[in-house]
């Protein structure tokens, strides 16, 4: 597999998506669906500006309900804003008859959380489909179908029909139809929310290599903060129907700004801390006691000795408690739990030599 | 029984036939589209026209719930208008179709609204207009559904078209009534029945037979 083309990634002041031309923007975009009776009208997306850089993997992160289905659905027009603009590749598609829209939609894959494959055709036909509709020749679509099932892995399944497909395999199927038209963007609807987690990292470094090999910009929704941290160069987190936070992964993911973000992060670059220890830990300070502090370490700060410098400079003792290091967007990011005498002053300075080394402070709680 | 029984049963189960098979198929022809329409017209659908799919629902429900043998009767003008007649095994191909066209387009209705929607948002992602929906999605989606219920439908026609008998429509009922009920000969209607259950089983079978063949949804590798 070939490496992606990337601006290289040590700096981390330096964003390399941000200053991209965009491909898609959504400019103060709303939705609001209309009342029901008994129901007040639901506004789905308020003012929402967003733009997705030409090349870029851009995840979309927020629960059920955040609006993030009728955000993706936007862009090929499945849904219509009521109100402002979605620029898709110069084109405003909000202002599109659905006439106009069939001719824009060939540059928009799109994939699906349940597949949505048509059981009665074979792979080859269901991956032919979209040239089908455009009204290709059988020659032109075996001559695009083929490489496109090389290319996910299928060339074998090729008259089989979707249900004896495993689920990998099927949204394998989905990504092959999605660019069969040789779309500029693919679209990710949950894509990877109906798979276990070892098929979800297959289809992700498919959709990786379709983004590096192809040059397909990505746009794809989910609640799996482990999605975006594996494949995005940046994110976008939507809660009742705003972005509350955005930006590059790396930045976002480190130093979440939001608590919406905090919360989908807790699951990614949290640690579990031994049980002994959370059962014990008290919010106020106990007298004699330790406090424990989470201690994040970003870029190049991941691999530094600070602990080891902390305890001589400071003369203070650590004692470590739980910690982990990994790679978020290709750059490492450790977390360590620790805890240390919880008197005052001494905290106090601790945790200000900490910020001085640029990492990451934060306490969790006191133990006797 | 006499060699002339058996003509007369031999001749009465092609009457039958024909008759059921130009209903089947000219109510097949108009109950597609109408089923199609029914099930695409409702309201946020493809054809979306809430008004006209209200209207045509409910003739098909009215037709529907009509008594066949009472359909039959009550249409005898237009019988006469299209067939010439209101006797006989052709003039009987008028009611049957009458009654089978709602029944058929009901059943196709239902088979294509059981179609996934996330099929037609595929399709629509992929630039598909309404017209190309229906022809590379829901009808092949459909069509297990489909064979299942006009297996149905042909079912219920070889039913009915015993019925016509009654009223002169000729085929297999025709000569149960005549020869084994009015001239006492209950061999006669022991065999109209014989047939009538053999013709039952065969396009039961064929139907599911079918069916599964074009069900590619069931198939486990």
């Amino acid at each position: 597999m070939n490496a992606p083309v990337r601006v290289a990634l040590g700096d981390p002041l330096i964003n390399p998506t941000a200053t991209r031309e965009a491909l898609i923007r959504f400019e103060n975009v709303s939705k609001r669906f209309a009342a029901r009776r008994g129901q007040a009208e639901v506004r789905a997306l308020e003012g929402i500006d967003l733009a997705i850089p030409k090349g870029a993997i851009v995840g979309v992160i927020g629960r059920s309900g955040a609006g993030k289905s009728t955000l993706i659905r936007l862009v090929n027009g499945l849904e219509r804003p009521s109100g402002g603009a979605v620029v898709v590749d110069g084109v405003d598609v909000a202002a599109l008859s659905e006439k106009g829209l069939r001719g824009v939609r060939g540059a928009i894959g799109m994939i699906f959380q349940h597949f949505n494959l048509l059981s009665s055709r074979t792979v080859f036909d269901n991956v032919g489909l979209p040239l089908e509709i455009a009204g290709a020749s059988r020659d032109d679509i075996r001559r695009a179908v083929e490489p496109l099932l090389e290319l996910v892995g299928l060339s074998e399944k090729r008259d089989r029909y979707p249900a004896e497909l495993s689920g990998g395999q099927k949204q394998r199927v989905g990504i092959a139809r999605a660019l069969a038209t040789n779309p500029k963007v693919l679209l990710c609807d949950e894509a990877t929310s109906a798979l276990d987690p070892e098929t979800t990292s297959s289809i992700l470094q498919l959709l990786k290599r379709v983004n590096a090999e192809l040059g397909v910009t990505i746009l794809l929704i989910t609640h799996e903060m482990p999605v975006i941290k594996e494949i995005c160069d940046r994110v976008a987190v939507l809660e009742g129907g705003r972005v509350v936070e955005e930006g590059d992964v790396f930045d976002v993911l480190t130093r979440p700004r939001h608590p919406t973000t905090a919360s989908f992060l807790s699951s990614v670059t949290g640690i579990d801390l031994p049980a002994d220890v959370t059962a014990a830990l008290r919010p106020e300070a106990v007298a004699g006691g330790q406090a424990v502090v989470r201690v994040t370490f970003t870029g190049e700060n991941a691999t530094t000795p600070v602990i080891s410098r902390l305890t001589t400079t400071l003369g203070i003792d650590f004692n470590i408690l739980a910690g982990r290091i990994e790679r978020i967007a290709g750059r490492p990011f450790g977390s360590l739990v620790v805890s240390l005498p919880g008197e005052e002053p001494g905290l106090s300075a601790a945790l200000a030599a900490l910020s001085q080394l640029g990492l990451g402070a934060e306490v969790l709680g006191h133990v006797a | 029984m006499s060699p002339e029984i058996i003509r007369l049963v031999w001749l009465a189960t092609l009457d039958t036939l024909s008759m059921v098979a130009v209903a089947a198929l000219i109510g097949t022809a108009i109950g597609l589209p109408l089923g199609v329409f029914l099930a695409t017209s409702r309201k946020g659908e493809l054809f979306a026209a809430p008004a006209v799919n209200g209207v045509l629902g409910l003739v098909v429900n009215a037709t529907r719930s009509t008594p066949f043998i009472i359909l039959v009767v009550a249409i005898i003008p237009f019988t006469r208008l299209i067939a010439g007649s209101s006797i006989g095994t052709a003039a009987a191909i008028v009611p049957l179709t009458v009654a089978a066209t709602p029944f058929i387009a009901r059943i196709v209705e239902g088979a294509i609204r059981e179609v996934d929607q996330g099929l037609v948002e595929a399709a629509r992602a992929m630039g598909a207009s309404p017209l190309q929906i229906v022809r590379k999605v829901l009808i092949p989606e459909a069509l297990p559904g489909v064979v299942l219920g006009l297996t149905l439908a042909v079912v219920s026609l070889i039913g009915y078209s015993a019925m016509v008998g009654a009223v002169g429509g000729g085929g297999l009922g025709d000569l149960g009534i005549r020869y084994g009920y009015q001239r006492f000969m209950p061999e006669v209607m022991a065999t109209v029945v014989v047939v009538l259950i053999v013709l039952v089983q065969a396009v039961q079978s064929l139907g599911d037979i079918l069916a599964r063949r074009l069900n590619k949804r069931l198939r486990q590798s």
